[in-house]
């Protein structure tokens, strides 16, 4: 006789998710400049003293600054790596760039698009128009250029660029990872077809029943894993729910420039110790920035 | 009836407005964040010529003819609150995939910008990997550059540092080496740089070598200061006219509908 099987629930804690990633291996994470980076799971990877990391970040905001001074970072692969108005570079990237501590693998954003799509289609490379005529093929010698066989343009092929691991923030999904966004998702389904495995915090989990009243908003089908991480795109924002912490940002920005300009590393580690290493998950987090700064980021 | 100049404005509200005019009706248009002029450049003309403009913003699409006030919102490119006006998304990856219709032209800046219109965002520097100053990255401007009817180059500041005889790196190609067929002998289907603005002057390139010319210089500004402060020879045509200014109706549906708060007066 057939026994009713259970369906696996895949919700972990942040903990768990973060120790997942292992030094040396290649991340993706999600979201774009200012919105939408995993970061509940990012400041668990820096509590976690993981090191050597490969990042694919394409327009990376200030939490590839926060990883890059935690030590985690070896190579960056970015279109774009900005603060916005905190920060026009962010300082520790910057400054680790400049030094030659940390490598680029410099792309533009089509480029971005077209390696996380050749390696979600298993070929070994996209050819690229933009790129030809600029410094890309010589400051990234893993980009080629090749004579098309079939009208013999000039193009550059962009190799396929795949994540062990890819990271992300969403709005909604059920224990059984049908993750859904609100707002655009920016490349995170890119970055979801590209990676072998995927972990997706989000700011609510909600009943398998809420998704299938609009499976087409559903822009993950299958995360591997699944965090619960109210607010844990903090300081960035996260569409629909909460916008950027400018005066958070603006503290981190401030301990990072300071520790470059001075080269003292303890405005960085005043600030790691204080948002990272002490409080022990994403919530003793949350208690830290405080209940009356997370609530006023919903007002406008 | 005759065009009423304004002589009461902003260089930046000058040059926004003279943008403003090369922008056509049914366009695409993306604007990046914080981008004050580009962005009154782009409402202006929307209100006053091009009703049917499709604004790309925040990885929305939006028309805002209907739209009293449009907010500018904060500095940040992902403040959702602009999402209000969406009438579609777009998403990261597959702005990219139609290449027809990514956006009709692109304002960029950069950290360097040389006698051919290429610019530099990564970094100054012999060596690409002990750099003196590492910039934020290419972003979409290589793509832009590849693929856009018209790119304008927009600079806060005018000076030799910026405008350079070669960039230290290409991270979007304008005019190459030079010559009329430069972007044509790299297949590149896009129209290149037209415009390069700065708070002195409009500059084009002349159409056989394709080196930047001087087009207009500002009102109250002498040339002197423009070659003193260019680090390569710039193309000096025998009429020098001055730019446009602002027409009073300009001005005002500037201030009172587009930049309330004045961003492009202070």
């Amino acid at each position: 006789m057939l026994t009713h099987k259970r369906r696996n629930e895949v919700v972990i804690s942040e903990k768990e998710a973060a120790s997942w990633i292992k030094d040396g291996m290649t991340i993706g994470i999600g979201g774009l400049l200012s919105s939408s980076h995993p970061m509940a799971i990012i400041r668990q990877i820096i509590k976690n003293k993981t090191k050597n990391l490969t990042v694919i970040a394409g327009s990376a905001g200030l939490e590839l600054d926060l990883l890059i001074g935690a030590g985690s970072v070896r190579k960056v692969i970015i279109s774009l790596m900005t603060g916005e108005v905190i920060a026009t570079v962010g300082p520790m990237f910057r400054r680790a760039v400049q030094r030659g501590e940390v490598e680029i693998w410099e792309v533009d954003e089509s480029m971005y698009a077209a390696s996380l799509q050749a390696a979600a289609l298993g070929i070994p490379f996209i050819p690229s128009k933009a790129g030809i005529g600029t410094s890309f093929p010589e400051i990234n010698p893993d980009l080629k250029i090749f004579n098309d066989p079939i009208t013999d343009e000039l193009l550059l092929a962009v190799p396929a660029l795949k994540p062990d691991i890819a990271i992300l923030h969403a709005a909604y999904s059920d224990p059984y990872g049908n993750v859904q966004h609100v707002g655009t998702g920016f490349a995170d389904r890119a970055l979801y077809r590209a990676a072998e495995k995927v972990i997706v915090q989000v700011e609510k989990l909600v009943p398998n029943e809420e998704i299938k009243k609009n499976p087409s908003a559903t822009s993950i089908p299958g995360a591997d894993r699944i965090i619960r991480a109210p607010f844990g795109a903090h300081p960035g924002s996260s569409p629909g729910f909460y916008l950027e912490d400018k005066d958070h940002m603006k503290e981190y920005q401030s301990a990072a420039s300071l520790t470059v300009k001075e080269d003292y590393p303890k405005y960085l580690e005043d600030y790691l110790d204080r948002y990272i290493h002490e409080p022990e998950t994403n919530l003793d987090y949350l208690e830290k920035i405080g209940v009356r700064r997370l609530l006023s980021l919903y007002e406008y | 009836m005759k065009k009423k100049y304004s002589d009461d404005y902003s260089i930046q509200e000058l040059m926004a407005v003279f943008l403003s005019h090369d922008l056509k009706d049914g366009e695409i248009a993306h604007l990046g964040a914080n981008q004050p002029i580009p962005r009154a450049a782009v409402l202006l003309a929307h209100l006053m010529h091009a009703p049917n403009m499709k604004i790309s913003q925040s990885l929305t699409i939006s028309n805002l003819i209907n739209e009293p006030l449009p907010q500018p919102y904060s500095e940040f490119f992902t403040d959702w609150r602009r999402a209000r006006w969406a009438e579609s998304y777009r998403l990261g990856h597959e702005v990219f995939s139609d290449v027809k219709r990514f956006a009709d032209f692109f304002f960029l800046g950069a950290i360097q910008i040389d006698k051919y219109g290429n610019i530099n965002l990564i970094g100054t520097g012999n060596n690409y990997r002990q750099l003196i100053f590492r910039g934020p990255g290419s972003g979409a401007s290589a793509v832009a550059s590849t693929y856009c009817k018209r790119i304008y180059l927009i600079s806060n500041t005018h000076q030799k540092r910026f405008f350079v005889e070669k960039c230290d790196f290409i991270s979007a190609v304008g005019w190459g080496n030079g010559g009329k067929n430069a972007r044509k002998e790299l297949g590149l289907p896009g129209g290149g740089p037209k415009y390069v603005l700065t708070p002195l002057c409009v500059m084009d390139f002349e159409p056989e070598t394709k080196k930047m010319r001087l087009k207009s210089m500002h009102p109250g500004v002498e040339l002197e200061e423009i070659i003193k402060n260019t680090g390569f020879e710039l193309v000096i045509p025998s009429e020098l006219p001055y730019t446009e200014p602002p027409s009073i109706e300009e001005i005002e549906i500037i201030r009172t509908r587009i930049d309330l708060g004045g961003t492009l007066r202070k």
